[in-house]
């Protein structure tokens, strides 16, 4: 929790130590939350590609042979799950966590602990949900499970018991960094920072983090029927009682639908603060920029059932969900209007940041035109379920969501680890990403088009599929080839890469007034708001004078002693937090703990199931008590010393 | 060379590539397409489809060159002044709300038009199809003709077929994409879908898939569609509606179905034989069908036969009366049906009384000859993962049970079921 | 999750830090969690009432239906034969047991109210026993819990009626909803237990305000979702 006024000098009562392996696991610094996520989440991304490239791989050609169908079927089904739950989603985390206290000027998240328990309820589900394909049990029934083939009836074995249990643990997570961000924005910004003057990835997190904590109860409910449909005998979902399947598909994408915008909106946050800054200009149409956002989150509500055009809701219903849609398309329309504009007229600089922002604009153009396409019920006929679908979500969540993240990580990388990336292999990273990903989702509409269904583990030859799905592949590989490249930059640059300044780019956020790294209370004193930007009108960038008339975005008055030395290469080691005075957070393992008996006494419920019933009873019970002990001990703990 | 020039160049290579992929999306043969108007109902899409193209393409190229030309003329040199710090328009910002709106009405109209009009009922006196899914294959029924079958659709040209969609378990989705779009087959729910296939489309054969993803072998769930003539309708149905030819037990006891006109010599020929005499082949004499020679390149299966199963002898012939012992004295008839014989109950498996005048079995994933029927009933699990049907080869390996078949059928009771079942035309 | 919108419930930092809103993080972050849980409760509403009349099998909530006619009636319908589903819901008693709910909100409004003026002097009897939060919290968890009594009652009842989680749709989803309320519902009864306690063993003033007033706000909430569902669930047939 912030601390506004400098306070007096005050001796921890517990020797934190910032360093070893203890240190992260009992860490709630938000910054070393980021990193972990950053880490646990490109790794997963690297698992969920390496199960995409064997799916590709076993489709270069007619009847391919590397893969039977179960096994098709599994990687298939965890390719859309990790990409989704648990790297694009956490890739967000990375920045939900690391920026908005940064950029609202505020020393922590509003419930640090929390942040941590988000972090390892994270990790521990993604490990459930995981760890069975190396057993050749992992879930099969698709990312969206429709019932009834999910039910134990059609689905009798551990492979779905794991995906129930391991959503409904990422849920968790999703749903307690949900709170924890929304009271963090509204109640923790600096003063001055009104909502007007926030930055627009903080604008974007917040929307987002209002989809999950409304959107997220929708699947909780329909994951909590099916949880009991196969663990304790209920009929939801089971055809014999009269169920209907479309509860599933309707609870399912009021949630999946809200969760496209979950995925993009913060990839739209990081390209509205990468645009402004290497176009030296201020964002274009701040305001409707936000108001845009806004409104896509409350369309996207709307829409749910454009997924289900062909399930025969009748007429009125597919018209009702096709008139949303293709109203959707207008506020995003107006985004990508807006980033161009903010480039128009700008000095543009093409570092690898903004390369990958500009990616998004044009790849995300192509993905939303798609989208229009199938928001029209009688042309989505023949396009779902297709190849051509399977190219609009690549184009949106890819050419989307993925460029931004990885332009936000060569941008925050300096302020995460106070070294600059490579730029060389950075663009070598963004061109082999834009050319492979364009030759691997590409012709996967003509693919589609020309009657090629999705998720078929082999096809025939003469369907004149052939081509389309050489070409997917070879794009694939390029993928995989790009991505070396970037880890091999990311773990070279953290070890000798530059040293940056605290505002290596020339940006105009709060985040940029700290030092880099970022110091483990992020701002000595707290500063005072007067502009969008404060940055640009105290400082100049480095890279050319761009001295800003004082007044015309207004001013700041800020005291952090960075800023004496802000426009020289060498800024000095800034002060620990206790030469400060600064109270922080003391460390603490039992969110760990708490989040591990989580993952654990799901796990029981497997157990029950599937193995032996007493075994399993006990293991809940157990890690049942562990849950509460660990939370008793968290909520009798103050979160910091007395001061 | 001027950036703008440079940009150019660029977005006329992209531009070149795009074309030629799209050409070669034309030229050579694609059997799956959507791009058609082989029927009413694909019409109104295709016409949709180009709009949405022609608006799409619009908005395409104007966001990219905008972009592109940003790109190359805001490129930040030495000495660039800070540019002019603009915050916004609101002129602009009107403009491209309205316009997209304006766009979008031109799709929004035509789009409810045509919603509305492709889920009206079907016009009277159209054929009805009573499609039902099963993992994995697909039950097709004509309730006015009395006709059962599986996997295989005969569609008269120039008449509007309405199908009745049901399924048996999970969810389906029934698609012919040379024919018209999908519609999902929902557990507890019927569903609607119609067209009329046009008269160009006269003794072709169309691909049609399950596009919802139902299990194991989704990818293995496909049938085929044969369009043809009228009067190659009357002729297939008639023989369809009609009882097993092969040593048909009773065949007074089942009539041909009202309104049929059976070719009375199959039946007749098959109940003057009686079990035992020399089989009479009847090939010629089962009404219209496609035959697994005619197929073309596309509608003929190429899955590949697992090596784990072994093959019959060289040269092993099978007696179809020996076999149809066979087949009525094992486990076959607690699944399968055959009209005209006492066993005609079962709804598990497919309806056999016509299948030696189907083109494929397995759904699709295999041609209908005494080689690949053989390797089925002697394997089928190997052969498709995750049928129902059980593994019946002497010493076969069952992939589900990882046991070897100590008792099941020998190969010479193979070869027998599979000269039965072939003279089932 | 309901643990972890209560972070920090007993947290000592309260109120000195400065916030944009001036309202408590504990605060904002529980309305969050409550928006959450309206949308938790509207689809497991919305889920029983998109079941009700589907189920294949009896018993059923409020119609006699004869399973062989099909025929739906108020009363024991005469010429049924075979199987006739006889309805279940019973109103008054649930009527009752929705009293004592709307009575422990009451409660805990007391509660609240005693602690906020604790240090006001209270001079007579009446006054004594408004001020007391003791007296209040456990009214509260005490009506609370002979809410769940209620609901330990119906839901016994209904088992040996032959209505099980597993019998049909009406089992399944009426089980599901009523009993992820009865969740709630001892979650805040232990909650308000917790109060007490630590009532007992120092004492609650002014400066516990805020506590107490997390706790109503998710024990009214808690409150207000009954109502939908009694209204929803057992009015409306």
């Amino acid at each position: 929790m912030a601390t506004i006024a400098a306070a007096p000098t005050y001796a921890p009562s517990t020797a934190a130590s910032n360093t070893g392996m203890w240190s992260w696991i009992t860490t709630v610094d938000h910054k070393r939350i980021a990193v972990m996520y950053l880490y646990t989440s490109l790794f997963f991304f690297m698992f969920g590609g390496l199960e995409a490239v064997i799916i590709r791989t076993q489709l270069i050609a007619p009847n391919g042979t590397i893969l039977n169908a179960e096994i098709y079927n599994q990687l298939m089904t965890m390719h859309g799950t990790t990409m989704i739950f648990l790297a694009v989603m956490p890739l967000s985390a990375v920045f939900f966590n690391f920026l908005i206290p940064l950029q609202i000027g505020a020393r922590d998240v509003a419930f640090p602990r929390l942040n941590a328990f988000s972090y390892w309820v994270y990790l521990f589900g993604g490990i459930v949900i995981t760890m069975p394909i190396f057993f050749a049990l992992a879930p099969n029934a698709g990312w969206f499970g429709y019932a009834p083939l999910t039910t134990p009836q059609f689905s009798p074995g551990v492979n779905i018991d794991y995906w129930v249990i391991g959503l409904q643990i990422l849920g968790i997570s999703s749903l307690a960094a949900g709170f924890n961000f929304i009271t963090t924005i509204i109640n923790m910004r600096a003063p001055g920072m009104n909502l007007m003057r926030m930055p627009i990835f903080t604008w974007m997190a917040l929307v987002t983090q209002f989809l999950i904590i409304l959107a997220f109860p929708a699947i909780t409910v329909a994951l909590i029927f099916l949880q009991f449909d196969r663990f304790f005998g209920t009929q939801f979902y089971a055809i014999a009682a009269g169920a209907d399947p479309l509860l599933w598909q309707h609870l399912f994408w009021i949630f999946g639908h809200p969760e496209v915008y979950i995925l993009v909106l913060p990839a739209f946050g990081l390209v509205s603060e990468i645009i402004p800054t290497f176009s030296r200009k201020p964002l274009f149409g701040y305001p409707v920029m936000v108001y845009s956002g806004i409104l896509i989150g409350f369309l996207g509500f709307g829409v749910w059932a454009h997924h289900m055009f062909a399930v025969g809701m009748g007429p009125i219903a597919d018209t009702m969900f096709s008139m949303m849609t293709l109203l959707i398309a207008i506020p995003t329309g107006v985004k990508i209007f807006n980033w161009i504009s903010t480039m128009w007229g700008g000095a543009l600089r093409f570092t690898t940041a903004m390369l990958f922002a500009i990616g998004l604009v044009s790849l995300f153009t192509i993905g939303g035109i798609s989208g229009v396409m199938h928001g029209s019920p009688p042309a989505d006929l023949q396009q779902t379920d297709t190849y051509f679908v399977v190219a609009h979500f690549h184009y949106v969540l890819f050419g989307g969501s993925i460029m931004a993240i990885f332009g936000g990580i060569y941008l925050y990388f300096p302020k995460m680890f106070g070294r600059l990336m490579n730029e060389t292999l950075g663009k070598w990273h963004f061109w082999l990403y834009f050319i492979g990903m364009n030759l691997t989702f590409f012709p996967m509409h003509y693919a589609g088009m020309l009657g090629m269904p999705r998720r078929i583990y082999r096809y025939d030859g003469g369907q004149g599929w052939e081509l389309f799905n050489l070409i997917s592949t070879i794009g694939s590989y390029m993928l995989v080839v790009a991505t070396a490249i970037f880890v091999y930059n990311f773990f070279r640059s953290r070890r000798s890469g530059a040293i940056a300044t605290s505002d290596p780019w020339g940006a105009g956020t709060l985040e940029w007034s700290i030092p880099s790294p970022a110091p483990e209370y992020n701002f000595a004193e707290i500063p005072t708001v007067r502009s969008r930007y404060p940055v640009w009108d105290i400082k100049s960038s480095e890279h050319g004078a761009h001295e800003i008339p004082h007044g015309e975005l207004g001013e700041i008055h800020m005291r952090d002693h960075s800023m004496d030395t802000a426009s020289t290469e060498v800024e000095p080691a800034p002060k620990s937090a206790k030469e400060l005075g600064i109270v922080l957070p003391n460390n603490t393992v039992m969110p760990a703990i708490a989040a591990l008996s989580i993952a654990l006494s799901s796990l029981g419920l497997v157990l029950m199931r599937n193995e032996n019933k007493t075994v399993g009873v006990v293991w809940s019970v157990v890690s049942a008590i562990m849950i509460f002990v660990s939370i008793y001990y968290w909520m009798t703990t103050p979160l910091e010393d007395e001061h | 060379m001027t950036p703008i020039h440079r940009s150019r160049q660029r977005m006329t290579a992209v531009a070149l590539a795009v074309l030629l992929l799209t050409l070669a999306a034309c030229s050579q043969e694609y059997p799956n397409s959507t791009f058609h108007t082989n029927t009413e109902f694909n019409a109104a899409i295709d016409h949709l489809w180009n709009r949405l193209m022609f608006f799409g393409t619009l908005v395409f190229v104007l966001i990219e060159g905008l972009l592109i030309y940003a790109v190359f003329r805001y490129r930040r040199r030495e000495n660039s002044p800070v540019p002019k710090q603009v915050h916004g328009s609101a002129t602009l910002e009107i403009l491209w709300t309205a316009i997209p709106a304006l766009i979008l009405v031109f799709i929004a109209v035509p789009t409810v038009r045509t919603i509305f009009e492709t889920q009206a009922d079907a016009a009277a006196g159209s054929l009805q199809v009573e499609v039902i899914g099963h993992q994995w294959w697909w039950e097709f029924r004509y309730p006015e003709l009395g006709i059962t079958t599986a996997n295989e659709l005969y569609l008269p040209v120039g008449r509007t077929v309405n199908f009745e969609l049901k399924t048996h378990d999970v969810l389906h989705s029934f698609w012919i994409p040379h024919l018209g779009g999908k519609r999902d087959l929902i557990t507890n729910r019927t569903n609607y879908l119609w067209f009329t296939p046009d008269t160009s489309m006269a003794t072709k054969v169309q691909n049609g898939f399950c596009a919802e993803f139902c299990g194991e072998s989704h990818a293995n769930m496909k049938f085929r569609v044969f369009t043809v003539t009228p009067e190659q309708f009357e002729s297939w149905a008639a023989h369809q509606a009609s009882p097993a030819v092969f040593g048909a037990t009773v065949p007074a006891a089942a009539p041909p179905a009202a309104g049929t006109a059976a070719d009375s010599a199959a039946p007749a020929a098959a109940a003057a034989s009686p079990a035992g005499a020399t089989p009479v082949m009847l090939a010629s004499a089962g009404g219209f069908t496609f035959a697994e020679a005619d197929l073309p390149r596309y509608a003929r299966p190429m899955t590949p036969i697992p090596a784990s199963i072994r093959r019959l002898p060289p040269g092993m012939t099978g007696d179809p009366v020996r076999g149809q012992e066979a087949y009525q004295s094992t486990s076959c008839i607690g699944c399968h049906a055959i009209a005209g014989t006492p066993f005609n109950m079962a709804n598990i498996g497919p309806d056999l009384t016509h299948v030696g005048s189907r083109t494929t079995i397995g759904a699709g994933l295999y041609p209908n000859d005494a080689e690949h029927l053989a390797m089925w009933i002697k394997n089928s699990r190997a052969m498709k993962p995750g049928v129902v049907m059980p593994t019946l080869g002497t010493n076969e390996f069952d992939p589900v049970t990882k046991l070897k078949i100590s008792s099941g059928l020998s190969d010479q009771q193979v070869a027998d079921i599979v000269a039965y079942l072939m003279a089932l035309k | 999750m309901a643990t972890t919108a209560h972070a920090g419930t007993v947290d000592p930092h309260k109120g000195h830090h400065y916030t944009t809103t001036g309202l408590d993080n504990r605060k904002i972050g529980l309305w969050a969690f409550l928006g959450s849980e309206c949308m938790l409760f509207g689809t497991l509403i919305a889920t029983y009432l998109s079941y009700k009349g589907k189920s294949v099998a009896g018993p059923r909530p409020h119609e006699w239906v004869c399973a062989a006619t099909n025929v739906v009636s108020d009363s024991p319908i005469a010429n049924c034969v075979g199987q006739m589903f006889t309805p279940i819901l019973d109103i008054p008693v649930t009527s009752a047991s929705t009293f004592v709910l709307l009575m422990s909100s009451l409660a805990m409004v007391l509660s609240h109210n005693a602690v906020v003026h604790k240090n006001v002097p209270k001079n007579t009897f009446w006054e004594r026993v408004r001020g007391s939060s003791k007296l209040w919290l456990a009214m509260t968890a005490f009506l609370g819990m002979a809410f769940l009594a209620f609901q330990t009652y119906e839901f016994t009842s209904f088992y040996h009626e032959g209505l099980k989680l597993s019998t049909n749709l009406f089992g399944s989803s009426f089980f599901t909803l009523t009993g992820f309320h009865g969740g709630h519902v001892t979650f805040g009864v232990l909650w308000l237990w917790t109060l007490f306690a630590i009532d007992v063993k120092r004492g609650l003033g002014p400066d516990d305000a805020t506590n107490v007033d997390l706790l109503a706000l998710y024990w009214h909430f808690v409150d207000v979702v009954w109502i939908a569902i009694f209204t929803l669930v057992y009015l409306i047939k």
